[in-house]
């Protein structure tokens, strides 16, 4: 016990100060307290009171975050647990601003609103979700990745069972509750023998990819392809894809929404830094050649990129076929992980700003007209461009950004993350990189194929029944005109984003 | 005194009866019991390699906090299962199938 004393105050200090850099993440936990009051004292028809309240809190917490991280270089708190640095205060940023459109949406969607449950208890899962993906992007520690991860997933399942309206939701989420528990487990096998291996919980520390070094290559590479399984469930890379058609099908639509953009995001952001130290270390020593992590990922993205792509030419399902293609969209996004070389994840968080609006406006759209065909099968679309007019505008413009095509802010997203992994191309001359890009390019024109099934279904393609037309157009219209509108300016300006 | 080699064996023993158990049972808490194992397996590794820690007891402080995550994700999804029986009138994983391609 004695030999603890002397560190009692440092290690006292080091947590006092650190709490001062997590006030964003202590208004979300009040909030979350709050809204769970609030829903409890005044549930109302449709939980205005916590709706409020939620949107309130997240509203702050951005604020509070972006007063003082305004002079922010990198920042290591509780003991080399979190980081707090430029990177992850975007990625916070995309993830507060993922939280708030999802919200709207939960507000504005039928389905759930008319629940027997209510959406109460729906609104009180986000800002703690909110905590566990910003955790997610500053974890710095074996710990804190698990325990982040864990939040989020434990979040998500309940999102996903939480309106088991028939069976196909429960279905849903005993798929995504079962492969999630199984993939965290081995993960967690795989960080306890890491911490076996080093002593450290710690990925930051020096010793830590130095002992990895003295142990046997097939060791410590089985350690880190086990915790790759558990970061590769949250981003539905390939060899874990499998459960992502099912779950998008299955789930609601906000919630789908929701788990295709911000869950995801967060996943990339948790990967740059379990990969940071391996990539770039932070000291100039000789790089060990521990785990030959871009080869391992390139190839992943490669096979991530074709699967995606090709699967969703098949889909009739329009939610399925976005869910291949939001795995298509991982493949691409890994390549800017393989091909990183400290310039910095800029590229990659525009990348994903523009994604997670892309991606929210595509399945605010699916419900829009789930809502009045109440049907989300392609097939199902036909004559709807005659009826409803500014929707399917909007929709082809976010197809067209997804496909990432000039003049709508996709083209952009795509441009950095080809050029910088090109860059990196001509600077190593590897054959897999170039094998990557062509792969990037080729899919993105199969892409082509399968999002151009929507306006070919509605535009050309004559309906047998008469659509009622729209009676009047309700808040999440507008919401969805302003998304596609901003695609189209990035788009045009692409400086606004930095 | 035991080694700690013993403690990775029985580890890596009980990953493998977990893994076993996930992939060959077909009913979903049975499976869930595999995960229990293979969560188990990983805290013991931690708990017998913080000897070397001592410091921070990481190791420590990480099954404590595996321990809580994984009685709450097992609540969790035994109230999915539970959800999912009133539909089906079954747990069996390979019977639950009206999602696919």
């Amino acid at each position: 016990m004695n030999e603890f004393l002397p560190h009692i105050t440092q290690l006292l200090n080091s947590a006092i100060k650190g709490f001062s850099y997590l006030l964003p993440e202590l208004v979300l936990l009040i909030t979350f307290i709050l809204v769970i009051l609030g829903d409890l004292f005044a549930p109302g028809k449709r939980s205005t009171l916590a709706f409020g309240i939620c949107i309130a809190g997240i509203i702050i917490s951005i604020l509070v975050g972006w007063i003082q991280n305004l002079d922010i270089e990198r920042i290591v708190l509780f003991d080399n647990t979190l980081v707090l640095d430029s990177v992850s205060i975007s990625f916070k940023n995309i993830f507060s601003a993922v939280t708030i459109l999802f919200a709207i949406f939960i507000r504005y969607n039928k389905a759930l609103q008319e629940h027997k449950k209510g959406t109460g208890d729906l609104y009180m899962l986000l800002p703690a979700v909110l905590i566990g993906l910003n955790l997610m992007s500053m974890s710095a520690s074996l710990l804190m990745i698990y325990l982040s991860v864990e939040m989020v997933s434990i979040a998500s399942y309940l999102m996903v069972g939480y309106a088991s309206a028939d069976k196909k939701q429960t279905e849903a989420a005993m798929k995504y509750a079962l492969f999630g528990s199984i993939c965290s487990a081995v993960m967690l096998y795989g960080m306890s023998l890491l911490y076996a291996f080093t002593g450290s919980l710690n990925i930051l520390d020096h010793d830590f990819l130095l002992r990895l070094n003295m142990l046997s290559d097939p060791a410590v590479s089985l350690a880190l392809l086990l915790v790759l399984v558990g970061i590769g469930f949250k981003l539905s890379f390939v060899p874990l894809h499998f459960w992502s058609p099912d779950v998008y099908e299955g789930a609601a639509t906000p919630v789908t929404a929701f788990l295709s953009t911000a869950p995801k995001i967060a996943g990339f952001a948790l990967l740059i830094r379990f990969v940071e130290p391996f990539l770039l270390p932070a000291q100039p020593y000789e790089l060990p050649e521990v785990f030959d992590f871009r080869t391992i990922l390139a190839v992943v993205a490669i096979a991530t990129m074709i699967i995606g792509n090709f699967s969703a030419i098949w889909q009739n399902n329009v939610k399925r076929m976005l869910a291949y293609s939001s795995i298509g969209y991982t493949g691409f996004a890994l390549m800017a992980i393989v091909a990183f070389e400290g310039s910095g994840f800029y590229s990659l968080i525009i990348y994903f700003a523009i994604y997670s609006v892309m991606n929210m406006a595509a399945f605010m759209l699916v419900y829009k007209i789930e809502e009045h065909t109440g049907q989300t099968d392609i097939r199902a679309y036909k004559g709807l461009g005659k009826v409803l007019k500014p929707e399917l505008i909007c929709f082809v413009v976010v197809l067209v950004a997804l496909t990432g095509l000039p003049p709508t802010a996709g083209f952009i997203a795509k441009l950095f993350i080809f050029s910088s992994a090109f860059e990196y191309y001509t600077s190593s001359g590897s054959v897999v990189i170039l094998i990557m890009l062509i792969t990037g390019a080729v899919t993105t024109v199969v892409s082509l194929f399968y999002y151009l099934k929507i306006p070919l279904f509605a535009y050309l393609r004559e309906s047998e029944t008469a659509i009622e037309p729209v009676k009047k157009r309700d808040f999440l219209t507008y919401v969805i005109v302003f998304l596609t509108v901003l695609l189209v300016v990035f788009g045009i300006f692409p400086g606004l984003l930095s | 005194m035991i080694p700690l080699s013993h403690f990775m064996m029985i580890s890596a023993a009980l990953f493998c009866i977990g893994l076993f158990a996930v992939l060959s049972k077909k009913n979903a808490i049975l499976i869930l019991i595999g995960i229990e194992f293979m969560l188990n397996a990983a805290i013991l590794n931690f708990v017998a390699f913080s000897k070397h820690d001592k410091l921070a007891s990481g190791g420590q402080v990480f099954a404590v906090f595996a321990i809580v995550l994984a009685a709450a994700t097992v609540a969790v999804t035994l109230a999915i299962v539970l959800n999912v029986y009133k539909y089906y009138k079954t747990i069996d994983p390979t019977k639950i199938d009206q999602l696919r391609d």
